[in-house]
């Protein structure tokens, strides 16, 4: 697998951010950061990520409203888009579905569940 | 979030695009001629979009936009070639300036703190009389379409009347399917109607370059649009021309309703032009004169309405009296093997314009004769039992919550349905309609439940009931929503939702159907998550009733 990708995360916690970042970096992928949802938007075109990992909760545009955003982009369609929620439940599923996105992971994250979700949604979007 | 924009470099166009793209805004680009483009420009502020964007050399009235966006909260960003131009734009006071060349994330940036200023920044005056004016005209304008409303037209069109002594008023009706915003949502109908008022708006344009005279449009707020016009021609020309006038219009927004939103959709709306010509009467306030023009071609295109109508319920009595609706039989499969284990009946009109199940069942609703029709169907379907289903196989029928009240339908008159076993019959219930009455409808179900029928919830997951309704009804099987398996095999989101609903039915005895099946990784995907039954066109393409038919599974 290619790993020279760069992933996206979107957390308005830098803790989180940091985290996640440090793990990933760790596990061979370029990563990019952003804390709300219009820096997200705004990274997206410097970076050209392959995957998102998108924080539900954020204050102004929450992760729905980015991940529908990205989803309607034509250049972007192809984003796959990772949700980090702390709710799994159904109803929250359904809107995850409607948004358009692609996988999600609750909270708090489970470091080798990440991995194996990010290896999946980078994997499926070579196939899609 | 709405960019309005005023660019004639292309490439600097394509920029703006990209960034208003990037920030999740609308772009609307005003064209930049030499002149005569400021109106189209003030009209469309009236909208309230978000922010400005001009290039400088472009040029307008600069001074005027900056104190309508500063008094409304728009943004203000110009975009100049020269220190001259800059020089220019810093004594208006822009929010924000770029100089050219700039770059796609310059731009978005630039977008995003001159809204920013804007909301935090300076407010207007409130004592001060450029305000207080613009306050005065939000009155006037549609805040949605940004067009005049009557007042401002009763103005102008007594202008009109007085300067050529006729005055022609054309009134368009936009009339809409009433489920529409059941279904699809009222963001939908929002996104329609803009579109509408968008297409009419290029329309006026372009028309009012070949034809002076054409002068207003207004938004009654009620959808409907008018237009003034005191056509030059002489008299005998003037019925062709405003003929000719209504149809341009007419396919013209149909055009733009069928590119922008699909057929399906744009099916569900119909225009309606009435038009009407006032001549001056001294003896008459003008106003008046105006008023009741309004009137008269309102009525007008409320009696094209009417005979369109009453056209369309003519040719549903036809399809009734024929029996001129067509069965089209979709296979659903048992997963694991792929047999077929029944087939959903699914009814088209035989009549050109009323194919569409739901213009159809929408006319039918209207003439009160939705009884009749569904009766129709379901004979129909049921008569292609011995022709299309094995003795094994199913018939799923769609039921809809208005059947349960016709009284054929509810005291199970078994001959007149035609039903010998209704064992093989699943009576389909869309989980779209809304069901108002839980108990008296749990009761019409226990009946039919006791004479052997089996039901199914459909569409689940299209965003109606939770699951706590679907069990509420205790089904024989769900039908999972489209939405739901297309593209299943790549999105892990849709897998865990399905496999959610999958572990639910088996806890329940419920049994599921993968509908919309198109594709063979989408099938492997479903498989794998134990849905029991699947459909789509994967399978088999629907097999008419009007062509002649080996019964299935032989």
């Amino acid at each position: 697998m290619d790993k020279d990708e760069t992933i996206l995360v979107v957390d308005d916690n830098h803790d989180n951010v940091e985290i996640l970042q440090t793990f990933l970096e760790s596990r061979g992928y370029r990563v990019a950061a952003a804390t709300d949802g219009k820096a997200a938007l705004a990274k997206l075109d410097e970076v050209h990520p392959a995957l998102v990992l998108l924080d539900v909760m954020m204050p102004g545009m929450d992760g729905w409203q980015v991940c529908r955003t990205i989803k309607n982009h034509p250049d972007f369609s192809t984003v796959r888009v990772v949700m980090v929620t702390a709710k799994g439940g159904f109803e929250d599923k359904f809107e995850g579905m409607r948004s358009g996105a692609d996988d999600y992971v609750v909270k708090p994250v489970d470091l080798n569940e990440l991995a194996e979700k990010v290896r999946r949604n980078l994997e499926a979007r070579l196939k899609a | 979030m709405k960019i309005l924009a005023r660019v004639q470099d292309a490439g600097l166009l394509e920029e703006v695009t990209a960034a208003a793209n990037d920030l999740g805004a609308e772009l609307i680009v005003i064209g930049g001629g030499p002149n005569g483009n400021d109106q189209q420009l003030f009209d469309a502020l009236r909208t309230h979009p978000g922010l400005l964007f001009v290039e400088a050399v472009v040029g307008g009235n600069l001074p005027r936009m900056r104190a309508e966006t500063r008094a409304r909260g728009i943004g203000l960003v110009a975009a100049c070639g020269s220190q001259r131009e800059i020089q220019r734009v810093l004594e208006v006071g822009v929010d924000e300036w770029i100089l050219l060349p700039s770059s796609v994330s310059e731009l978005a940036s630039r977008f995003q703190a001159a809204m920013r200023r804007r909301r935090e920044g300076d407010h207007p005056d409130a004592t001060s009389r450029a305000a207080e004016h613009l306050r005065y005209e939000e009155l006037l304008y549609d805040r949605f379409t940004g067009f005049p409303t009557l007042s401002v037209m009763i103005d102008r069109g007594r202008d009109m009347l007085e300067r050529a002594g006729r005055l022609t008023i054309l009134y368009i009706e936009f009339v809409r399917y009433s489920k529409l915003e059941e279904i699809y949502g009222w963001q939908k109908l929002d996104e329609v109607l803009q579109t509408t008022a968008n297409a009419v708006r290029v329309f006026y344009d372009s028309q009012r370059e070949k034809e002076e005279s054409l002068v207003m449009v207004s938004h009654t707020g009620d959808d409907d649009f008018i237009f003034f016009t005191d056509l030059q021609a002489i008299p005998a020309e003037v019925e062709r021309r405003v003929n000719q006038i209504v149809e341009d219009l007419e396919a013209h927004i149909r055009t733009q309703l069928d590119e922008t939103h699909g057929e399906d959709i744009a099916g569900l709306f119909s225009i309606y032009v009435g038009a009407t010509t006032i001549f001056r009467n001294p003896k008459i306030r003008t106003e008046r004169l105006i008023y009741r023009g309004i009137r008269e071609a309102a009525q007008a295109a409320r009696s094209v309405e009417h005979r369109e109508r009453s056209r369309k319920v003519t040719d549903l009595k036809t399809m009734l009296r024929e029996g001129a609706v067509e069965i089209e039989f979709h296979p659903i499969v048992v997963t694991d093997t792929q047999e077929v284990y029944g087939y959903e009946a699914l009814a088209r009109g035989g009549i050109k314009g009323m194919r569409s199940p739901e213009v159809m069942f929408g006319v039918a609703e209207e003439a009160n004769l939705i009884w009749e029709l569904s009766r129709l169907c379901r004979q129909r379907a049921i008569e292609g039992i011995p022709t299309h289903l094995n003795s094994e196989q199913y018939l799923f029928l769609n039921i809809d919550p208005h059947d349960f009240r016709d009284p054929t339908f509810r005291y199970l008159d078994m001959e007149e349905l035609g039903i010998d076993h209704p064992e093989r019959i699943v009576l389909e219930i869309t989980e779209r309609t809304a069901i108002t009455d839980y108990p008296a409808f749990q009761e019409y179900l226990k009946v039919f439940r006791e004479q052997g029928f089996r039901f199914a919830v459909d569409d689940a997951g299209s965003g109606y009931a939770g699951l706590g309704s679907i069990a509420n009804l205790s089904p024989d099987f769900i039908k999972l929503d489209i939405s739901l398996i297309s593209g299943i095999d790549t999105n892990f989101m849709k897998q865990n939702l399905v496999e959610t609903m999958v572990n639910f039915a088996n806890d329940n005895g419920i049994k599921v159907i993968a509908e919309g099946v198109e594709r063979e990784d989408e099938y492997e995907t479903v498989k794998s998550l134990g849905c029991h039954f699947t459909q789509g066109f994967l399978f088999h393409q629907p097999r008419f009733m009007t062509q002649p038919t080996q019964p299935a599974g032989h």
